[in-house]
């Protein structure tokens, strides 16, 4: 799956430690969700979009499955 | 750090602290007694802290994000597979008389440490760097 978590992130001045705290997760979770390293559960999905005021598919997109 | 971790450490090390004590001191006492209701009271008291010290791993991961639980259960999933070979292998090569039995309170008191061993090793090793992206 890819995302635009990065992008949306730095164009608000946030660091992941930053978006860590307002989604009550690790960095590393932040960073993982960013890299492509981790998929993030349906809940997390829909907090992510609601911090960001956006719909779970304009911010999450499927990429190539293995 | 967050939140989760500062209480599982407050949790975490007093009661390994006490368990060290405790074990030391029943160490010391068991020379000391005979009774066997006493030894029996005296060489379990060490698992009274190792309750505590259950009760703050458990407590977190379940405080911990979803990555963080999934790691940790993957970590463990390995250590369980690695420890369980390992002792099926021992009791192999036991059966087949290739090596000489440790005493059997040997063997069982390590199979804790053996499997948290296990565990930090698969975290550090295998686990984290597949979850681990390039730095910020």
């Amino acid at each position: 799956m890819n995302n635009r978590l990065r992008e949306l992130r730095v164009e608000r001045a946030w660091s992941q430690a930053d978006l860590a705290g307002q989604l009550d997760v690790s960095r590393q979770t932040v960073n993982a969700i960013e890299t492509g390293k981790y998929d993030p559960s349906l809940p997390l999905a829909f907090r992510i979009a609601k911090l960001f005021q956006l719909s779970i598919e304009s911010i999450f997109e499927p990429g190539i499955e293995g | 750090m967050r939140a989760v971790h500062q209480r599982y450490h407050r949790e975490f090390f007093p009661a390994m602290g006490a368990y060290v004590v405790l074990m030391l001191g029943s160490v010391w006492l068991l020379k000391r007694i005979d009774a066997t209701w006493l030894r029996a009271i005296v060489t379990l008291l060490p698992v009274l802290p190792l309750l505590l010290v259950m009760r703050a791993i458990v407590r977190v991961v379940l405080g911990q994000d979803e990555l963080e639980r999934r790691i940790d259960l993957e970590a463990i999933a390995i250590s369980a597979a690695v420890t369980g070979t390992g002792y099926f292998a021992y009791g192999l090569l036991l059966n087949a008389k290739v090596i000489a039995p440790l005493d059997g309170a040997t063997v069982a008191i390590w199979v804790w440490p053996i499997l948290m061993f296990c565990y930090g090793l698969a975290k550090l090793l295998f686990v984290e760097p597949r979850y681990r992206g390039e730095a910020e």
